[in-house]
């Protein structure tokens, strides 16, 4: 320990002045000391905008800056606007084998001349997202499944080009393919899915997102050959009836997020499969689904005790009864929406916050449009300590004094309700928020 | 824990704790290969680091020395500079000099975490500076010609806001 003292008492002032003794020559450009490896490891630290910075300092930063391994992961949504072909044609061949993780969303102007060089240069890359690329078309996915066959996520929302053929090509050559977006592509029919399922049979999260065309078989299809999926988005995929739901929650136990929103046809049966085969389920998004009731939900609060997020916007048949259920039997729910659930009242409320969620998980609540919740709602709500939103637009029976009284309780609540002036202010200008809670906004 | 002797290039030595000099991977793996008894006057010849840089070295092992290992999985994790201590902050407010000599002596004695901190600290001497300000910084010659400073200029401004 004494020699360890001495070592270190006599540090600080001998530092100072002993460490500009070097040559000449290093003195005028020290950083040149530095070997190439660890210059990377340097501009590994750097965001793109400083490593095309770094590029036009000199030669030798140039060829270092623009190396490969630098740039393993890009990230362009920032720079949507901007980005033309041939930064994607430069940004492949300075990456070459090193690109792992590309996002390409928003920029509109990539085609698929521009993808095809990146398949040709890239072929290491894992993830790479093209929503919104909206141009691209099916030429783009041939490139990819001829290149890249590490292709573990596709992210292909809003490329409305893309046809059932470029699900062909995905199946064909990324087998590996564990995630696929394809929100809003409407033209994807039930050949391009059975294509999908049975080429890539590691698939685990699978979105269809406002694809009208999706029908029971396409689903019956991922059921068959995809039995790894722990995310499904079927949102508008109105054709979808509870035969669909049935062979999915049954071959897919391990379902853990579901999005049923809008698919209006489903009724209890789905909830009930869904009850009785998804045990590990944690997040339910069924908004809009106006069939489902007081049974399917009784079923899921008997079996689904992991649920953390629940949408059941608009689910308007359920009643008190429903919040009974869940309050029982999911101790876990953290986020519950509830709007537009019009036959709700005080006593669904004082079910849940007397419910096994109400001490520690539930920390958002979503309320607006259920016309039947008075004050009471809130008095109930104050022993929900973790709660932390609250949404009560349009509830025309709580008064500010309540939410007061609420907010004295628990302090860091957020409060989102809206009182009508008692005279309409005039209209200044025209650029009035044009938001409202009651109507869809697409 | 005993005691080990590590020699600057310049010939000093320095007795220091042994689990303070384990943390350089290279100083362990001679040890692991020569393998050391406790008393036995060993000492660790370290050619590449002067006495100015080991000291400070050995002062960053001292205050580091009950940190968690850096795993590989860290590598993995996106790559941040803001989350340097005010220790070490304030520990590397030195010259350039001596900064990229640490890194030297972090790189060759294979000092993970010095190496990190090190790297980081320089990656923030580059951030948010344009490439006129960056040759400022580090005393770097522009060797375009101007013809290929235009090209490599216009290669690079999709990133700059417009």
């Amino acid at each position: 320990m004494s020699n360890k003292n001495k070592l270190f008492g006599t540090m600080e002032d001998s530092v100072s002045t002993q460490a500009c003794s070097h040559s000449h020559e290093i003195e005028e450009e020290p950083i040149k000391q530095l070997p190439k490896e660890i210059l990377l490891r340097i501009f590994s630290y750097l965001d793109v905008i400083s490593l095309c910075r770094c590029a036009q300092v000199s030669k030798s930063w140039n060829i270092l800056a623009l190396d490969g391994s630098s740039w393993q992961t890009i990230n362009l949504f920032d720079f949507q606007k901007d980005i033309e072909g041939a930064v994607i044609e430069n940004i492949s061949h300075r990456c070459g084998g090193f690109l792992k993780i590309l996002t390409l969303k928003g920029c509109q102007s990539v085609g698929d001349s521009s993808i095809k060089t990146l398949a040709q240069h890239c072929p290491n890359i894992e993830h790479l997202d093209l929503s919104e690329c909206k141009t691209v078309t099916d030429l783009s996915t041939e490139s990819l499944s001829r290149h890249c066959v590490k292709l573990l996520s596709l992210n292909l929302g809003s490329c409305s080009n893309i046809t059932d053929e470029s699900l062909k090509f995905i199946a064909d050559g990324c087998s590996n393919l564990t995630e696929i977006d394809l929100s809003w592509c409407n033209i994807i029919t039930i050949n391009g899915v059975e294509a999908l399922a049975r080429g890539c049979k590691k698939l685990k999260k699978f979105s269809s997102k406002g694809c009208k065309q999706i029908n029971d078989n396409a689903v019956i299809c991922l059921a068959n050959y995809c039995h790894d999926l722990i995310i499904l988005n079927l949102h508008s995929c109105e054709n979808i009836t509870d035969i669909s739901i049935r062979h999915i929650s049954r071959n897919c136990i391990k379902l853990q997020k579901i999005c049923l929103s809008k698919c209006v046809e489903l009724t209890d049966q789905s909830l009930i499969a869904i009850s009785q085969n998804n045990h590990a389920l944690n997040t339910l998004e069924v908004s809009g689904c106006h069939q489902f009731t007081d049974i399917g939900f009784q079923a899921l609060g008997k079996n689904c005790k992991y649920l953390e997020k629940m949408d059941l916007e608009e689910c308007n048949q359920i009643t008190d009864l429903t919040l009974a259920y869940l309050a029982t039997g999911c101790p876990g729910l953290e986020k519950l929406t509830l709007s537009h659930c019009e036959l709700i009242t005080d006593d669904g409320i004082r079910h849940l916050a007397a419910g096994n969620c109400a001490a520690e998980s539930l920390s958002v609540l979503e309320l607006d449009n259920c016309p039947l919740i008075t004050d009471r709602t809130l008095e109930h709500l104050i022993s929900c300590h973790n709660l932390q939103r609250i949404e009560l637009f349009d509830c025309q029976m709580i008064t500010r004094v309540a939410i007061r009284r609420l907010k004295s309780h628990l302090p860091n609540i957020k409060v989102h309700a809206y009182f009508a002036p008692a005279t309409p202010p005039p209209i200044t200008s025209g650029n009035r928020q044009r938001y409202c809670r009651c109507c869809e906004i697409l | 824990m005993p005691n080990i002797k590590l020699q600057s290039s310049d010939g000093e030595i320095f007795d220091t704790s042994l689990d303070i000099a384990l943390c350089s991977l290279t100083i362990k793996t001679m040890i692991d290969d020569c393998g050391i008894d406790e008393g036995e006057d060993t000492v660790v010849p370290l050619p590449n680091v002067n006495s100015t840089i080991l000291r400070k070295v050995l002062t960053w092992a001292q205050y580091h020395k009950d940190d968690p290992q850096p795993t590989e999985d860290d590598d993995s994790k996106e790559k941040r500079t803001d989350d340097i201590s005010s220790w070490d902050a304030d520990f590397l407010k030195v010259d350039q000099g001596t900064l990229f000599e640490l890194i030297l002596a972090a790189n060759y004695l294979d000092i993970k975490g010095l190496l990190d901190v090190t790297c980081k600290t320089v990656a923030n001497m580059i951030k948010g500076k344009t490439p006129e300000e960056i040759r400022k910084t580090f005393n770097i010659k522009n060797d375009f010609t101007p013809a290929e400073e235009e090209q490599v200029r216009k290669e690079n401004e999709w990133c700059e806001e417009k």
